[in-house]
């Protein structure tokens, strides 16, 4: 699926990069802890997270992943939103709930991207 | 949603492993909540709820007591610190455990039938 | 500007500068079928070596005066050139670093290589010492146009890479206690990485343990130190700060160890996962504290294990 289709799923809006709407989603995480996401996570993944501070975008930068999408209705700062862009990391807001979030992409195809833990 | 999920039920169906008031797993669960922010929990999850957590220390054990949640997952194989543990029997607040990461457990229990609280 | 700065100019070259850039392109090929008798006449009248021999642009083997030679020795019949060539010819892609065309120059004792286009294998030219050589003057001379360039620094320089010593250095200060500007380093330094050519693996790598450590420094000191050296072979980072140290390291390199406050758990770090993923993203990594007086922190990214680690 792509980044519209993400969209329009989580009845979500772009804040960041929207031309970048085709882009591919194959898998996602939710974490609302950036070590995690960062020991974890494979590149180009979609991050799920109630967290909107300027950490999320580095972290989506050092990670190489592909999306941020932010839950309940969450968005960032002028500064956090010009980061990203400026990253070309593409970022949405969506109204749902982490827990819904996840459960719709889930059963629309989306796997995780996380590697186990070890 | 017809009749409600019993935490016995997912524990069963998803292959949990319960770490704590495993005598207390006949709660019915009202819908589930994700979130590794305690503030996060605290304002916004609803009494029944279960919460899918990738924190381990007792704090979660006072928040899911104050909000009356259903119980706790812990993903991506953590295991909850041992005054964790102790703290949860006392409260009677069960603690399972399971190797999944948030996004593939919510998305199992999603299709279980638990929502998003909104 | 100083002779370090220039060193540290021709330094940065010979990584920026690509195999194509500085590559002979219009290169005498023989086809498989020629005969090694049109193979000396080729010799004689271009007054070459040795030539690649290709197929509808493939590279299928080299051909040399040697060969030749030894061909004409042994007095054997016209054939073609394909029989006496040597085929597993060792190769360089088009878009290496001129870096690792010194090293490879130095490993095999070769004094050329054939270069091909990583996408579809074609030959597209020849490279040898001289030509890097060449290059990185041509492109000092760009840069610096009003500057007599020192041929004897970039000879010595080229010595420098082929005994492994060549490598760049980047320095970069960290305040504490500032998380808005957390990951800026750690975002300086993948940018620059990238633009050395290193793999998108490794560079995902460092860029990851370095935003640990930087984050490391925000927390938990007033700031630090960030060194960054590339070599050829690998990556050394160095993270130091001068307080106010680790009581525990054995505690500290627990995962799920945290001192942090909850102010920082509420931004998404302080989880006790810092160190350990520091170490999941380095081949070797070493930490050193005294309490008071600071803590350094040495990671070592090696260069050669990113090609079978492809996935992480």
């Amino acid at each position: 699926m792509t980044l519209e289709d993400v969209r329009k799923i989580l009845d979500a809006e772009f804040i960041a990069c929207g031309e970048l709407l085709h882009r591919d989603v194959k898998t996602a995480c939710g974490s609302d802890l950036m070590s995690d996401v960062l020991a974890f996570v494979k590149p180009e993944g979609l991050l799920l997270t109630g967290l909107t501070n300027p950490q999320v975008v580095r972290t989506a930068e050092m990670a190489d992943l592909g999306a941020v999408c932010f839950v309940r209705g969450k968005k960032p700062d002028k500064q956090t939103i010009k980061l990203a862009e400026a990253k070309n990391i593409p970022m949405l807001t969506t109204p749902l709930s982490m827990f819904e979030s996840c459960g719709r992409l889930y059963r629309d195809g989306v796997v995780s991207c996380f590697e186990c833990g070890k | 949603m017809g009749s409600q999920v019993k935490l016995t039920e997912l524990v069963r169906g998803l292959k949990l492993s319960v770490r704590s008031a495993d005598g207390d797993l006949e709660r019915e669960v009202t819908g589930g909540y994700a979130s590794d922010l305690l503030s996060d929990v605290l304002a916004n999850s609803e009494p029944g709820n279960l919460w899918i957590t990738l924190q381990i220390h007792k704090n979660i054990v006072a928040v899911a007591s104050m909000k009356d949640l259903a119980g706790i997952i812990l993903v991506n194989g953590r295991e909850p610190e041992q005054d964790t543990i102790e703290k949860a029997e006392a409260e009677n607040i069960a603690i399972m455990v399971t190797e999944m990461p948030t996004f593939e457990l919510v998305g199992r229990l999603y299709g279980l039938g638990i929502t998003g609280t909104k | 500007m100083t002779a370090e700065n220039k060193i540290s100019k021709v330094q940065e070259l010979v990584y920026e500068i690509r195999v194509g850039d500085v590559m002979k392109k219009n290169v005498i090929t023989v086809g498989p079928q020629d005969r090694m008798s049109e193979f000396g006449k080729i010799l004689r009248e271009k007054r070459i070596s040795g030539t690649p021999v290709v197929d509808q642009g493939r590279l299928m083997g080299v051909i040399s005066i040697d060969d030749f030679i030894r061909w004409l020795a042994e007095r054997q019949e016209d054939c073609p050139v394909e029989r006496k060539m040597t085929k597993n010819v060792r190769t360089l892609y088009a878009d290496e670093p001129a870096v690792q065309a010194v090293n490879k120059f130095d490993q095999l004792g070769f004094g050329r290589f054939v270069v091909i286009d990583r996408r579809d294998e074609k030959l597209v030219g020849i490279i040898t010492k001289g030509d890097i050589i060449e290059g990185l003057l041509k492109k000092l001379e760009v840069d610096y146009y009003d500057e007599q360039t020192n041929h004897r620094t970039i000879q010595s320089f080229f010595d420098d890479v082929l005994a492994d010593k060549a490598a760049l250095f980047f320095q970069y200060s960290v305040t504490g206690h500032d998380f808005n500007k957390a990951g800026e380093t750690a975002s300086r330094i993948k940018t620059t990485l990238k633009r050395l050519g290193i793999a998108p693996q490794i560079v995902r790598r460092v860029a990851i343990a370095t935003y640990e450590a930087e984050m490391n420094l925000i927390i938990y000191t007033e700031g630090g130190e960030i060194r960054v050296r590339v070599e050829p072979h690998k990556i050394l980072v160095r993270v130091e700060d001068s307080g106010p140290g680790i009581p525990d390291i054995e505690k500290a390199l627990q995962p799920g160890y945290s001192t942090a406050p909850e102010w920082v758990r509420e931004l998404g770090f302080g989880a006790g996962m810092g160190l350990q993923n520091i170490r999941k993203c380095t081949s070797k990594m070493g930490l050193m504290s005294v309490v008071g007086k600071g803590t350094q922190l040495r990671m070592n990214i090696s260069l050669d294990d990113g090609v079978a680690s492809e996935t992480n």
